[in-house]
């Protein structure tokens, strides 16, 4: 083809080349664009379908990305985004020197350190537990019952806490008041909210933890159990020597994706249980958010405040996501 | 009804080149069936022509039609997986309806085809079945069903029996091929066992590579092999290959020298591999032969045939010989004969089929 | 492997052990519901002077009368109803064509729009951006807007999405060869075959709307538009804040923890019913959009 070209325009041979090689370049990429052009002709579907959702995404989850800007800006809801002027860093630096906002912060930390020490272990115990029961049926039904209270809303979870610590109708004060003990107000008082909230966090979320952790169990293969009894193991050497190494991942990444998540106390669960007498353990940061914000109307502070917690957590995830890509070659995503 | 045309036909996964440059002509009403190793690109080449993999470069033409652009569905093919790809929550009678009625082939016409279909594969009692409760064989028709309902100008195969058991695989086997003469539809058949490939191709495609090493019926590849890899691919064992050297009038092999029908003198001298396949050797001299001293190691048994595993210097080579009901006289063999007539030469370097003589 | 009449005596001794531990730890789950629904059917008197342990003291249905009788219980159960089964549809309807079209390896751009849904999991702008962002839309006070803005989440496409790119890619290619198009691939293939993915999903949306609290409380300024959740909330907020309300029902058949409890019973009783029915698919499906290898 080349050389029917040269003969045909009749073209110095050296011109020619570079004509021919030209119009081949031009052919490939004509190529390139008919073969993409195919390519949306065939698969449009793909496309539409995906559509919806990726707009979904903008309107609802990038689009307020956009709007975080005013955490740097002198917000005013009649100027918008957009027009409100900048201000620099001046709502960190009024958010650092604020008392409540770090108080949150620690807050924060300390619930989800209490959570991560007490929290964290229950499911995988419960899970071992279930592994030794024999009784199919039994261990069925226990299942459903514990798995239960996932099911539950946190408002329904409040109003039952609020209901059982009441301090002259609730359960709890009536089996103090069986030892002879003075009723408690427990819901005003500081030092007992973290033990109730976390103590909840665990009779809700245990139960429903705890399938990962069986199902990492059921995946051990049975042939180490066998070459245990053979070797003359009990069950509680086999719980030790056996299950609980071989779980040691699941145990691993469930622990890294828990510290990653710092940052998320379920502030639904608080803002429905605390109130200003116990605030000074209570509040975390998206409580104090919800408060300056969208009680209050200091949009752009909160939104600094949000920011924080935002990033916070960003680094967090990521940091423990590598932790847990280097450590078990298991990627979170 | 129509035939298949590839004209260098290249596959690329971003700068990996699998298929270079495939050239085939597939008659109408013609079985060709593309056998090779795994990753010599004849599946790739077989989901190009059904559209599930974009052509690189090339044309392709169905019918006479040019098809590069043309969606998988307007393709008028229908195609067997290597899984059945049966859908699961249909059962036979619906899986088989499946492509006629996204179609929209009406109902009554759909109902008659596939009980028409179901009598030929002897589905009739199975059409209410879901795939989960049938067995191997039963899938396999079942995919067969699906393919055949759509009247398709051209059927492709994609390793269907790989996953059925030595003995349902013999029998499925005859199958396609009964239907193959019975519907008589242009079939393209992708495998990478030799003896699927010889007993069902009209004509056989060997590839290798991305490649096509030799194209040809049967018995062609069979008795000439064009080189020494369609040699060591097709028949079972395949063909024996030791190194050696053209003479005047035959070839040394280490200390052995055999002889060859019409070498040349001018040829001495040449490396050269030679191909002797292990059913062509005899236990007795004959009229033409050779003598291979050999050093047997093991003989297998395997019915009315036993193979002679031996050892000739460095090489490792097969023979088969007659039992005749007994393996003893097959211990103490020393040595074999080889005809001059049944010798293959390859050159050493190319590995190309040599003409000797020529 | 587990074989009681195998097991040594001091096997069967901790096998007996954990059995009991279980137990406690089952009943200690199941206590708080029988205790509210005790109360819930106690008298107010009984109740409040905390005498109600396991069982209804001086049991009646006061209470219940009380909220039935409230019209504001019947709308916002109305409209939980509203929010649960279009929320739901409205999810799935983006979930399902989304999951299937980020799990074809064809699609262009497949991993930049993975990455697009997987970063929202990661990094979001918190409640105050998307508030005013509600607000922007002109989404605020709206049922529409509740249903629309909390319809698709990352973790739910994700979950189908490996779901859907664990089905053998042959389907799909013997579907097409057969002439479907992609919806028809999507809907009359890959949905059948991905029932339990798609019931673990439908799961996950039913209840979270069922439950969905914060932001109805948040968005809805309307009485008549608040759903279950936030008509539980003033209500348990209300009767324990107004001692008027405590001291003047003191011998009345009903009190504020005899209503509360009540509501409780009436709100968690439609999520029992379902339970049942979604219990066999939540197990698989929590392990689904779990820790992909």
């Amino acid at each position: 083809m080349v050389e029917e070209h040269t003969t045909a325009t009749g073209l110095p041979i050296e011109e020619a080349v570079i004509e021919a090689k030209e119009a081949q370049r031009h052919q490939v990429k004509n190529d390139r664009w008919t073969r993409l052009l195919d390519h949306f002709r065939r698969e449009w579907q793909i496309y539409a379908m995906l559509l919806p959702t990726i707009v979904w995404f903008v309107v609802f989850l990038y689009k307020p990305m956009y709007g975080l800007q005013i955490a740097f800006k002198d917000y005013s809801i009649f100027r918008g985004v957009a027009n409100s002027p900048w201000v620099g860093f001046e709502h960190f630096e009024t958010l650092f020197s604020n008392d409540q906002f770090l108080r949150a912060v620690s807050n924060t930390i300390k619930i989800s350190a209490l959570n991560l020490l007490f929290g964290f272990p229950a499911p995988i115990i419960l899970a071992l537990m279930f592994n030794e029961i024999l009784n199919a049926t039994y261990k069925r039904a226990a299942q459903t019952i514990v798995y239960l209270p996932h099911f539950i809303s946190s408002v329904i979870i409040a109003g039952i806490v609020i209901t059982a610590f009441s301090p002259t109708a609730g359960i709890v004060n009536t089996v103090i008041g069986w030892f002879g003990l003075d009723p408690v107000y427990f819901l005003t008082q500081p030092e007992w909210f973290r033990p109730i909230f976390v103590g909840t966090g665990i009779w809700q979320e245990a139960g429903f933890g705890s399938i990962v952790f069986l199902a990492a169990i059921a995946g051990v293969s049975p042939s180490l159990y066998e070459s245990a009894v053979v070797d003359g193991a009990n069950r509680w050497q086999m719980m030790w020597k056996i299950t609980i190494p071989s779980i040691l991942p699941t145990i691993l990444i469930m622990l890294i994706i828990r510290i990653g998540n710092i940052m998320e106390v379920s502030f639904e669960l608080i803002i429905l249980l605390y109130q200003p007498a116990t605030y000074e353990t209570a509040d975390v940061v998206n409580t104090w958010v919800y408060r300056q914000g969208l009680q209050s109307g200091q949009y752009d502070l909160a939104a600094a405040a949000g920011l924080f917690n935002a990033v916070v957590a960003f680094a967090l995830v990521m940091t423990a996501n590598s932790l847990s890509r280097r450590y078990s070659r298991t990627s979170l995503w | 009804m129509a035939g298949v045309s590839l004209n260098g036909i290249v596959k690329r996964y971003g700068a990996v080149q699998v298929v270079h440059g495939i050239d085939l002509e597939v008659a109408e009403k013609e079985f060709v069936v593309l056998v090779g190793p795994s990753g010599c690109g004849k599946s790739t080449t077989l989901r190009m022509i059904a559209g599930l993999e974009e052509i690189s470069e090339g044309e392709l033409a169905i019918d006479g039609r040019y098809m590069n652009r043309v969606a998988p569905k307007d393709r008028d093919l229908a195609m067997v997986f290597q899984n059945y790809a049966l859908y699961p929550h249909l059962n036979v009678a619906d899986n088989m309806a499946f492509g006629l009625r996204i179609r929209k082939m009406p109902r009554d016409q759909i109902k008659t085809t596939i009980a028409e279909t179901a009598q030929i594969l002897g589905l009739t009692n199975y059409l209410e079945r879901r795939p989960s409760d049938l067995s191997g064989g039963q899938r396999q028709r079942v995919a067969m069903g699906r393919a055949i309902v759509r009247h398709p100008k051209v059927f492709l195969f994609d390793e269907p029996l790989s996953n059925l058991d030595a003995k349902l695989r013999t029998q499925m086997r005859a199958e396609i091929k009964r239907l193959h003469n019975r519907l008589g539809v242009t079939s393209v058949y992708v495998t990478h066992d030799q003896v699927e490939a010889m007993t069902l191709a009209d004509r056989i495609v060997v590839m290798n590579d991305g490649r096509i090493e030799q194209v040809g019926t049967p018995m062609e590849l069979f008795n000439n092999p064009a080189n020494t890899f369609v040699a060591g691919f097709l028949g079972s064992p395949p063909m024996n290959q030791m190194k050696g050297k053209l003479t005047e009038n035959g070839a040394q092999i280490g200390s052995s020298e055999i002889k060859l029908n019409g070498v040349t003198a001018q040829q001495a001298g040449r490396d050269v591999i030679i191909g002797i396949r292990p059913e062509h050797v005899t236990l007795a001299p004959g009229e033409g032969t050779s003598p291979l001293p050999i050093a047997l190691d093991l003989v297998e048994p395997l019915g009315s045939e036993a193979l002679l595993h031996a050892r000739f210097g460095d090489d490792n080579l097969v023979f088969k010989a007659d039992t005749q009901g007994d393996i003893g006289h097959l211990t103490g063999v020393g040595e074999v004969h080889i005809p001059a007539l049944l010798v293959k030469i390859f050159d050493a370097d190319t590995g190309r089929a040599l003409s000797v003589g020529a | 492997m587990m074989n009681w009449n195998l097991y040594s005596r001091g096997d069967k001794f901790f096998a007996i052990v954990v059995s009991i531990l279980i137990g406690m730890f089952t009943a200690a789950t199941l206590y708080p519901f029988i205790y509210i629904a005790a109360v819930s059917f106690s008298s107010g008197f009984a109740a409040t002077a905390g005498k109600v342990v396991l069982t209804p003291i001086d049991a009646t249905l006061e209470a219940y009368k009380y909220i039935l009788a409230e019209p504001m219980f019947w709308l916002s159960y109305r409209n939980t109803f509203i929010y649960t089964i279009g929320g739901t549809l409205m999810s799935l309807a983006f979930i399902i064509p989304g999951a299937y079209a980020l799990s074809r390896p064809q699609l262009k751009g497949r991993r930049f729009f993975n990455l697009f849904i997987a970063f929202t999991m990661w990094f979001n702008a918190g409640l105050i951006p998307f508030f005013l962002n509600m607000r922007d839309l002109g989404l605020l006070d709206s049922m529409f807007g509740i249903i629309i803005a909390f319809a698709v989440n990352a973790f739910n496409i994700i979950l189908l999405r490996n779901f859907f790119e664990a089905i053998p890619q042959s389907f799909e290619e013997a579907a097409r060869m057969d002439g479907a198009n992609d919806f028809q691939v999507l809907w009359k293939v890959y949905v059948p075959l991905s029932k339990p993915a798609i019931a673990t999903i439908t799961l996950f949306c039913i209840v979270s709307r069922w439950n969905g609290f914060f932001w109805a409380m948040v968005l809805l300024k309307s009485e008549e538009k608040i759903p279950l959740q936030v008509f539980l909330r003033h209500t348990i907020a209300n009767l324990s804040d107004t001692d008027e309300f405590a001291l003047n029902v003191l011998d009345a058949a009903y009190s504020a923890e005899t209503v509360t409890a009540a509501i409780i019973v009436c709100s968690i009783i439609p999520v029992l019913i379902v339970y049942p029915f979604i219990q066999k698919y939540f197990e698989k499906g929590i392990l689904l959009g779990g820790v992909k290898e």
